[in-house]
């Protein structure tokens, strides 16, 4: 019996070991590989070519600045939105979120359409914003991109904290709200904000579609964009020189700022969360500024969203560009033209790989979140977590390098990349549920007569089961839309919907463009939002006795608990 | 109830009170989770809120801190409204210290600075803060913690400076929320004493919540037995043990025993006439006030409360015992008698075995008012606190 055990445990971190083995390492290390064998001569003009420096400089510019920006408005919108007396709190919670279900291309496209020369504001009331297609327009779309991962991460900081009386205890030692705010909540928070920037600066430095719909058009190229340049655009063996080159220096940049940030990071994290903690809502009084508050997020929304959608929604329905967006232009005829049989095609391909890349990564990363519960398994975890820092433009190359020779311009390599893009999503939310497992559930299960099998499925499974659930859905959605592997892997016979889009907006066709982006953005939301409300309502259930404790205000557990 | 001052005249009538609470109303919703409190705590005093998990009695400490708002009612603290109809200080704003159930020590300040910080928010430079934050913790003898992180030390340690940062305050009331919920027993002691000793030395008034009966004995001048949100009795520690106002204040303090009588009447002062079936007998004791005055004195037959130390080896009445349980200090003999079922403390060993008879006899008893006539119906009843 145990021997058996010890055997399914080691043919399961092997299983593991190997698919993170084959998904992340093979390729990286071919990536060097290639690099290494080429010709002093070729690296050389590459690294002296033109352009190089600038989208060296230029994504320099982007990690510098729209990591802290991101980090500064979603964490002030989470610290505003934790006061129980603001206004609609509910509604404002979901509506700090709401940027993370437009994909990044969407976003950005839908912002050229609301603001830039010709769009939604100018044809409305001529006013356009001309530095969107730029180094400034870029900046802002990803920080209002990047900034609800932080708004989240923030929230459940606050929420996962181990004191609740914290506040309180500066309050009663004379600190008014801006000191407590100052002296006890900001410091408190201090980790998790460095986790932030790490997130941020990960997302930054692999960004690809805001910087290639807004900036390429204004000469402003990135690493990525180059990349996408190189590999998708021009044929010479210098190109593919120059994009595995980029490819390695993108790496390389996420290694040297990532790992060290990790190894400092990962145990304060981890002494922060403590177990059967339960949120603080100060309830500061000030009615005035919770409505102040209210109206500036709601007033966000709009503005970085809201009236973006509406520009797109627009100019998908409206004949043609320039025309204003009035019912007596609108017509179908977009649609009709953007759902031809090749992109009905696509759209079937995407829902296919994402469900495929969910499924299998669920699994996977529940395998390793189990395994990394016992010493040998910890370093998979670790090396899980760790994959999220590579640039997909990266893995892509060397994906590309590794696989390519077999599966090059077929479904399935687009599918590896994903498999290895998203391991960590799916792994994290595994993780942290397995994390908050006590022990002794599984020791009362075993004791109780159940095998380890049986344990398992009894006991953890249903405990699992929402964050299971919660990690498929961002694998899901990430592949849904996923753009940057997509567009350096995909053949004329198989792309993806956001490939599709890319393409359509590289030939200009805006009234395509916009359609399909709303059919993306329909899709992402008609997935995500059923299993969204299922996830809540399986929350719910598990949680309604500490919900309802937490909804009176400021009590105790102590005084909740009896009533 | 209200407890045993009048509620009438207003603050200024007792300068001497450093904390007035009046008619105070805290509802959550539909849920009560303070009803009408009225209390005053006066210049040096300790007061116990006993109560069980649930009570209402860290509420009532939130109250009077500022952390929650109360619904109707008034908070008086050092002869300033901190809390009316019209207004309400916020907590930072009113004098008052006070020391967390769970600690609450800050995770990224040393010990020194935590204590220091009180001080830092009246303004006090940041040199002289940490100099008499350091004479604190000496006096606590805690002294050589100073640089240590919250997480670098002992629960016991981790509370004394909870207690010095609370004293940093130089409040006139501080407040307790069961500090030694989550001590050791022997730690609970020494956090007691210090308590107190640091209370002497301050002159200051405190509030402290507890749900340990002994604790709340032991240390208060004034215990107040709090229960579903309501104050039931705010008395002398003797006075809340000897004579409570009902059955659920006397459970609150100590194991009862719930006798039916016969026949009970007060003859004299401070004796009673009680007949448990075997003609009647006098007995040392007196009756709780009734809840309505106009309906006089409880009517035969009635309900007797009954310590465990009231009960004397020998005596008038006849009982089996039913079970045997040695505490060390005494023994505890459950006995069955036709009033009920009785709890005996006796001192030494145990003497007697299951199935024995004896004859014991009361030192004391204590009518208790017509509501109890409910609890009288289950006359097994043995009611010990929570």
């Amino acid at each position: 019996m145990r021997g058996s055990a010890r055997v399914g445990d080691r043919a399961a971190l092997g299983v593991a070991a190997l698919a993170i083995g084959a998904l992340v390492v093979v390729p990286l290390v071919r990536l060097g590989q290639v690099l290494t064998e080429q010709h002093g001569s070729s690296l050389s003009r590459v690294l002296h070519g033109p352009g190089l420096a600038d989208a060296a400089v230029h994504t320099a510019l982007l990690v510098g600045t729209v990591p802290i920006l991101a980090v500064t408005l979603g964490s002030a919108m989470a610290l505003l939105l934790r006061h129980t007396d603001l206004p609609l709190r509910g509604m404002l919670l979901v509506l700090a979120v709401l940027p993370l279900v437009v994909p990044q291309f969407v976003l950005g496209y839908s912002w050229s359409q609301a603001y830039g020369r010709g769009g939604f504001t100018d044809s409305l009331l001529g006013l356009h914003w001309t530095g969107l297609e730029g180094p400034v327009g870029v900046i802002v779309v990803l920080v209002i991109d990047t900034a609800p991962l932080s708004f989240l991460l923030t929230t459940a900081g606050l929420a996962t904290r181990a004191q609740p009386e914290l506040e309180h205890a500066a309050r009663l030692s004379g600190a008014g709200g801006w000191a407590v705010l100052r002296t006890v909540s900001l410091p408190l928070l201090r980790p998790v904000f460095a986790a932030e920037l790490a997130l941020s600066f990960v997302v930054t430095l692999e960004s690809f579609a805001v910087p290639q719909v807004l900036g390429t058009p204004a000469g402003f190229s990135t690493l990525t964009t180059r990349i996408y340049a190189d590999l998708a655009l021009a044929s010479d063996p210098d190109s593919f020189v120059d994009a595995v080159t980029l490819a390695a220096a993108l790496v390389v940049v996420a290694a040297v700022v990532l790992v060290p940030a990790d190894l400092v990071l990962a145990p304060k994290l981890r002494a922060a969360r403590t177990a059967g903690a339960g949120g603080v809502r100060t309830a500061l009084r000030g009615r005035g500024r919770g409505v102040a508050g209210a109206l500036a997020i709601s007033g966000y929304t709009v503005l970085a969203v809201g009236l973006p959608t509406v520009a797109l929604v627009a100019a998908s329905v409206t004949r043609a560009v320039g025309l204003p967006p009035t019912p007596s232009n609108w017509t179908s005829a977009n649609f009709r033209t953007a759902l031809n049989a090749p992109t009905i095609d696509a759209i079937g391909n995407s829902i296919w790989l994402a469900g495929c890349a969910a499924f299998a990564l669920t699994a996977l990363g529940a395998l390793v979140a189990a395994l990394e519960r016992r010493r040998a398994g910890r370093a998979l975890g670790t090396a899980a977590t760790l994959t999220f820092a590579i640039p997909g433009s990266a893995l892509a190359v060397g994906l590309l390098i590794a696989y390519g020779r077999w599966l090059g311009g077929t479904l399935a390599l687009i599918l590896v990349a994903y498999l290895a893009k998203f391991l960590a999503l799916a792994h994290r939310a595994a993780s942290g549920a397995v994390d908050r497992l006590p022990d002794a559930e599984w020791q009362a299960a075993r004791t109780s007569g159940a095998r380890p099998a049986v344990a398992a499925t009894t006991v953890w499974l249903p405990a699992l089961g929402p964050a299971l659930l919660a990690g498929w859905l961002l694998v899901f959605l990430g592949a849904l839309h996923e753009v940057t592997m997509s567009s350096l892997l995909y053949s004329v016979d198989n792309q993806t919907l956001a490939v599709a889009v890319l393409n359509s907006q590289e030939l200009g066709e805006v009234g395509a463009t916009a359609a399909l982006s709303v059919v993306l953005t329909a899709l992402m939301l008609g997935a995500g939002l059923p299993v969204w409300l299922g996830l809540r309502a399986m929350s719910r259930r598990r949680t309604g006795r500490a919900r309802a404790q937490r909804a009176l205000p400021l009590s105790t557990p102590e005084t909740a608990g009896a009533r | 109830m209200r407890g045993d001052e009048s509620p009438a005249g207003s603050p200024a009538d007792r300068p001497q009170d450093v904390l007035v609470c009046r008619d105070v109303h805290v509802r959550y919703g539909e849920v009560a989770a303070l009803t009408d409190v009225s209390l005053r705590v006066g210049h040096g005093e300790v007061v116990a809120l006993l109560g069980a998990s649930g009570s209402g009695k860290s509420t009532l400490l939130n109250v009077v801190a500022g952390l929650v708002q109360p619904s109707s009612g008034e908070i008086w603290i050092g002869g300033r409204q901190a809390a009316g109809p019209a207004h309400s200080t916020a907590p930072e704003q009113r004098a008052v210290g006070m020391v967390f159930q769970n600690f609450a020590l800050w995770p990224h300040l040393s010990v020194l600075d935590t204590v220091a910080y009180p001080l830092r928010r009246a303004g006090t430079p940041a040199r002289a803060a940490r100099a008499t934050a350091a004479g604190l913790l000496d006096q606590l003898g805690i002294a050589h913690l100073a640089e240590r992180r919250p997480a670098e030390i002992s629960g016991g340690e981790q509370q004394r400076v909870g207690l010095a940062r609370a004293l940093a305050r130089r409040a006139r009331l501080y407040l307790l929320d069961e500090p030694t919920a989550h001590l050791d027993t022997h730690l609970r002691t020494a956090f007691q004493e210090s308590v107190l000793a640091r209370q002497r030395d301050t002159g200051a008034a405190v509030l402290y919540a507890t749900h340990d009966a002994a604790e709340a004995l032991a240390l208060a001048d004034r215990v107040a037995l709090v229960d579903s949100g309501h104050l039931l009795q705010l008395a002398p520690p003797a006075v809340v043990y000897d004579e409570p106002v009902s059955l659920a204040a006397g459970a609150l303090t100590g194991p009862c025993s719930v006798l039916t009588a016969a026949h009970v009447e007060p003859v004299g002062a401070g004796e009673l006439s009680v007949d448990l079936g075997d003609g009647p007998v006098t007995v040392r004791g007196g009756h709780a006030r009734p809840a309505d005055a106009r309906t006089g004195l409880p009517a035969a037959p009635g309900v007797l409360m009954v310590r465990p130390n009231w009960v004397e080896l020998g005596g008038p009445f006849d009982g089996r015992v039913v079970s045997v349980a040695f505490r060390g200090p005494h023994t505890d003999y459950r006995l069955d008698h036709p009033a009920g079922s009785l709890l005996a403390a006796l001192p030494g060993p145990a003497r007697f075995a299951v199935g024995d008879r004896l004859r014991w006899g009361l030192s004391r008893a204590w009518l208790l008012g017509r509501d109890d006539s409910a609890a009288g119906a289950q006359p097994s009843a043995v009611i010990a606190p929570g």
